[in-house]
């Protein structure tokens, strides 16, 4: 009866910030404006890779109007960076890619900011640019970080310009590939693309005495406190950053990016300084793109469909600076292997500098483009040994209590279940026009377990507040955690308001990133309700005179069981004085062991994946022949997340995953030119696609209640709908084409070349 | 200089306006966003023309239409008379840019804009379409197929202000589209665009005209695919024939939107389906509005 009860209430949750950001009455960080605000630009490389001989500020220092100019010489050398410290706030000897910031002003009028910005005058040595990434790593290539043994940095297999190297090795892949009927090798490779969210970013400083606020737009508030207390040598306690509603991010704005440049700025110029980009810098400027990625693939094969050994190279573009993209290496080796039995795997992959634009983590990092590349492959070896695709998944893909490629053993798992669920919503097999086709992929992503923290309190006339350090990136992950407190403590969703968003209020929590935050930030919410549950029971104990084993809490009362009229209501208890809160954090699940994390290099730690979200999708989509262009009609999507908390929630992120995954998949590339600097940093010519590109999106959850996860069994949902999205496109297309288009995106001509070149 | 805006209440004023220097704009879905988008600084001195009525609108003229030069591309495209007997402009009006874009920009400053990627150019040119100017010495017409110079120039002075685009009623018997190759179904740009005009009589094209679009440095007509067309039948192998010549005419760049190669071959595939789907108009056929979408994937 709970149950149904709870299960009506979710299908009509409405996110509270929903009528705010529908309504246009909601505000983001560019809408704010401080009484006295300056305005702030950067002057940006004027090379992509060079040496600075020297820089003069001078002339923009005198421009009337103008109320700082900040370059390296005005703030602390701080090296910094998640897990390899190489980059400074403000270039000092080299620049090393078109994003490279020179020097910060702060003037009067955005105009003014901008012409005191290219007054700056800075003399170089140019350096050869590399933007062929896997070249980087050719011995006797241009260093892009010629002192890079000095930084600080976590072991994770650095050597020059090689940024990262992890291997994934298991078995004896080159004994057993003697062994297989049919060998299958392919190159594959994909362009660096974007998060591109529809809000540029945008941030403002204001000191006061020795502290500052910064409102940013920004998906992780802490890691952003932390990045400006670092570049600045303040104490963390003297930076407080406040998220107004943050406009997507995709992962795009995860990390500390420019709010230690506008806090300089700001105490600098004595003012607030407020930084807003244009789309242009929003494309050029963060260090955050998706990868572009070589991936070099060989599966040895027996008739029967049995994969006897993986072997496999992926070279990564990590772009000029780490980022947090230093596990890449890592995480793309094992989408190199995917939710397959293998006993025998030889994976190699390399994270390399180049010039380009820096990486780092876009929805799923690297899986996507990864699996794009495997789940062509699998379709290329099932054709090798004239198996149906999906008959070869459904004789690969990682079984109930059978171990990974790595040797993790899988107990409570439905990727063969999705299989067969995308199979069937899309018709799989179904007799199709020849311009039409079915193409299905599979791919898995972790669950990440972190520290994360709440409070919930009840207040004097019976709501509800959870205050928490978890980020509403848009995904409705926060918005949904009203669900899971009202459970614990028999309210409704609607009785509580959330205060969010301000590391002053809530506690540490990593921010929207990893699919994380239902997955940690749910348990500490229940957690904390929990505790506030055991305070109203206990007052209630006294108030009815009854034991605490007769009573339950439900429609907002504190009741006797079986005594509707011994009931006292929680508007009641929390309104006599007695204050009702509660804390809480819980216990981080952490992933159960592989077998093969001793003898692998650059290990992480994740040849174990965290109660894994598995994922088929099938596309059916329709090849204009003649152009290349391809449509897709309609989309399958079967994902197990383990229990869905928030049905309408979760169902939003595969449709939004979806259509990022087509984007990806058909239109979405970044091109450099032959410097590294974009050619297509602007939305008509960087195509996402639109809302009447959209599919008809069918959704099936696989509601695997997942031991060692998330709250009730549940895992994350953010990230896995757009991980073997383009994999399914592609193999789509194959199917009509007759041939994989081994570039992505499919653009129409590439679909169009690869359809020539087969002779179509 | 410094910066001026002018709201023009009158064509005399905003020619005035013009003659002192000042550049005009009326849905700015040119100007500003290029300015925006760091493309074009915004001129210094700005006559806005939204203002002034009689640049509104679509009336009758004669047998043929006028358009205003303030005509949106949603008025257009929406237009019972040019969707019955202007279809290709309907086809090019429908798919301008964003619904935003159609909603504010205008038949003229698309028209003045003169992109060589714009998308009224080529059904302008194939319906035999005239420009309307008034400047300061009175009012002329110049043929839209002689208008565009290069990209962003016209043969217009800059102190002669658009007033209005004439459509000459088209002669019994004539189909017009306009097909554009499109990567996604909205807020696209043509890569690679073609119109058609094909005039039938007796089972025999007597008129043909094609114009291509995005493939070279200004839209313009091919007419050795027009005399692909005329005196034949208007079947598909006229149609492939007058495309591959219509290919021929292009003379398409390599760029982030496509290749040369690519451009080239897609020229003959767009002008393909534009001239059969003008044919199948001229013959009473309905082919739905825009034909870019209806024609999509048509073997």
């Amino acid at each position: 009866m709970a149950a149904v009860e709870s299960k009506q209430a979710q299908q009509v949750f409405i996110r509270p910030d929903g009528k705010e950001k529908v309504t246009g009455v909601g505000r983001y960080t560019a809408d704010l404006n401080l009484t006295g605000q300056v305005h702030a630009k950067f002057r940006y490389a004027d090379h992509t890779h060079a040496r600075i001989t020297r820089i003069d500020a001078s002339k923009a220092r005198a421009l009337a109007g103008v109320f700082a100019v900040l370059t390296h010489a005005d703030v602390p050398e701080v090296r910094y960076g998640g897990m390899v410290q190489d980059r400074l706030m403000f270039a000092k000897d080299a620049v090393r890619f078109e994003g490279d910031i020179i020097a910060g002003v702060a003037a009067l009028t955005p105009e003014i900011a901008a012409q005191a910005a290219a007054l700056v005058e800075v003399d170089y040595e140019p350096l050869p640019a590399i933007t062929d990434y896997e070249s980087a790593m050719a011995p006797g290539a241009q260093l892009i970080h010629s002192d890079w043994e000095s930084y600080g940095a976590e072991d994770m297999g650095r050597d020059g310009n090689v940024l990262g190297h992890s291997t994934v090795i298991r078995g004896d892949a080159d004994a057993a590939m003697a062994t297989a009927d049919a060998v299958v090798s392919g190159r594959y490779v994909a362009d660096a693309s974007q998060g591109a969210p529809i809000e540029p970013r945008a941030i403002i400083a204001q000191w006061q005495g020795d502290k500052v606020t910064v409102w940013t737009s920004t998906q992780v508030p802490f890691a952003a406190r932390t990045g400006v207390a670092t570049v600045l040598e303040l104490p963390e306690s003297h930076v407080r950053v406040v998220v107004p509603l943050l406009g997507g991010g995709f992962g795009s704005k995860c990390d500390f990016h420019f709010e230690g440049h506008v806090a300089a700025l700001a105490r600098a110029a004595r003012r607030p300084v407020k930084l807003v980009f244009s789309r242009h810098e929003e494309f050029i400027a963060p260090d955050h793109r998706r990868e572009g990625m070589a991936v070099e693939l060989e599966t040895g094969v027996r008739k029967d469909g049995t994969i006897v050994a993986r072997r496999a190279r992926l070279v990564i573009d990590g772009g000029a600076y780490c980022g947090e993209g230093g596990f890449f290496a890592q995480m793309a080796a094992m989408h190199a292997i995917g939710p397959y039995q293998m006993e025998n795997v030889s994976i190699d992959s390399y994270l390399v500098y180049s010039n380009n634009q820096p990486s780092s983590s876009i929805r799923a990092p690297t899986a996507p483009q990864a699996c794009w590349a495997v789940e062509q492959h699998m379709d290329e070896v099932a054709a090798a040994i004239g198996m149906d695709p999906v008959e070869l998944r459904r004789r690969t893909l990682i079984e109930r209590g059978k171990a990974s490629a790595t040797g993790q053993i899988m107990d409570e798992i439905g990727i063969r279940e999705t299989l067969e669920a995308a199979a069937e919503m899309i018709g799989y097999g179904q007799d199709l026009p020849d311009d039409e086709a079915i193409g299905v992929a599979c791919g898995w992503w972790p669950s990440f377990g972190v520290n994360s923290g709440a409070y919930v309190k009840l207040n004097g006339d019976g709501s509800g507040t959870i205050i928490t350090g978890a980020m509403e990136s848009g995904t409705g992950a926060v918005m949904g955690l009203p669900i899971l407190a009202a459970e614990v403590l028999g309210m409704k969703p609607e009785d509580f308001s959330i205060l969010y968003q301000d590391t002053d209020a809530g506690p540490w929590d990593m921010g929207s990133s990893g699919s994380q935050t239902t997955f940690n930030n749910g348990r500490a919410v229940i957690c904390a309700a929990t505790e506030v549950r055991e305070q109203l029971l206990d007052m209630a104990e006294k108030e009815l005179e009854a034991s605490r084993g007769d009573l339950e809490i439900a429609d907002g009362v504190v009741r006797v069981i079986g005594s509707p009229d011994k009931s006292i209501s929680i508007a009641d208890l929390a309104g006599s004085g007695t204050p009702l809160l509660g804390k809480g954090s819980g216990d981080v699940p952490e992933a159960g062991p592989s077998d093969i994390a001793s003898h692998c290099i650059g290990d992480l730690g994740l040849t174990a994946f965290l109660a894994p979200q598995l994922i088929t999708h099938a596309a059916h989509v329709k090849v204009d022949r003649d152009t290349g262009v391809v449509r897709v009609l309609r989309f399958a999507a079967a994902h197990d997340s383990g229990k869905i908390v928030n049905r309408i929630g979760a169902d939003g992120q595969v449709y939004g995953g979806v259509m990022m995954g087509i984007g990806q998949a058909l239109t979405e590339g970044t091109t450099f030119d032959s410097e590294g600097r974009q050619i297509n940093p602007h939305l008509l010519d960087y195509k996402l696609m639109t809302a009447s590109d959209g599919p008809e999106i069918m959704i099936h959850w696989e509601e695997v209640v997942t031991p060692n996860a998330g709250p009730k069994g549940s895992k994350g949902v953010g990230e896995p709908p757009s991980v073997p999205t383009s994999g399914a496109v592609g193999n789509a297309i194959a199917a009509v084409i007759g041939r994989h288009v081994n570039q992505l995106p499919m653009t129409a001509e590439r679909v169009w070349a690869t359809s020539q070149e087969n002779g179509q | 200089m410094s910066a001026t805006y002018l709201a023009a209440a009158s064509v005399e004023e905003a020619v005035n306006a013009l003659k002192g220097g000042a550049r005009c704009v009326a849905g700015g879905t040119d100007i500003v966003v290029g300015h925006r988008q760091g493309k074009k600084p915004l001129p210094a001195s700005i006559v806005a023309i939204h203002g002034i009525d009689a640049l509104r609108g679509i009336a009758a003229a004669g047998a043929g239409l006028r358009l205003g030069a303030l005509a949106t591309h949603e008025e257009i495209e929406s237009h019972a008379v040019v969707r019955e007997r202007f279809t290709g402009l309907a086809d090019a009006s429908a798919i301008v840019g964003s619904r935003a874009t159609r909603a504010n920009g205008t038949i003229g400053g698309n028209v003045m804009n003169a992109s060589p990627a714009m998308d009224t150019g080529a059904p302008l040119i194939c319906l035999g379409a005239t420009a309307v100017f008034q400047g300061p010495g009175g009012t002329r017409s110049i043929a839209v197929e002689d208008l565009f110079a290069g990209p962003g120039q016209t043969v217009a002075s800059a102190d002669e202000l658009l007033i209005a685009v004439d459509l000459p009623a088209p002669a019994l018997g004539t189909g017009s589209a306009y097909v554009r190759l499109e990567y996604r179904r909205q807020m696209e740009i043509a890569i690679v665009g073609v119109g058609a005009a094909v005039t039938i009589e007796g089972g025999k094209v007597t008129a043909a005209r094609v114009a291509i679009t995005a493939l070279a440095p200004t839209i313009h007509r091919v007419v050795a695919a027009e005399a692909a067309l005329v005196g034949t039948d208007g079947g598909r192998d006229a149609a492939a024939a007058a495309a591959a010549a219509a290919a021929a005419g292009s003379a398409p760049i390599s760029d982030v939107r496509g290749s040369a190669d690519y451009r080239r071959a897609m020229a003959a595939v767009m002008a393909r389906r534009a001239i059969e789907t003008a044919v199948a108009r001229a013959l009473g056929g309905q082919v739905s509005i825009p034909a870019s979408t209806s024609t999509f994937a048509a073997v």
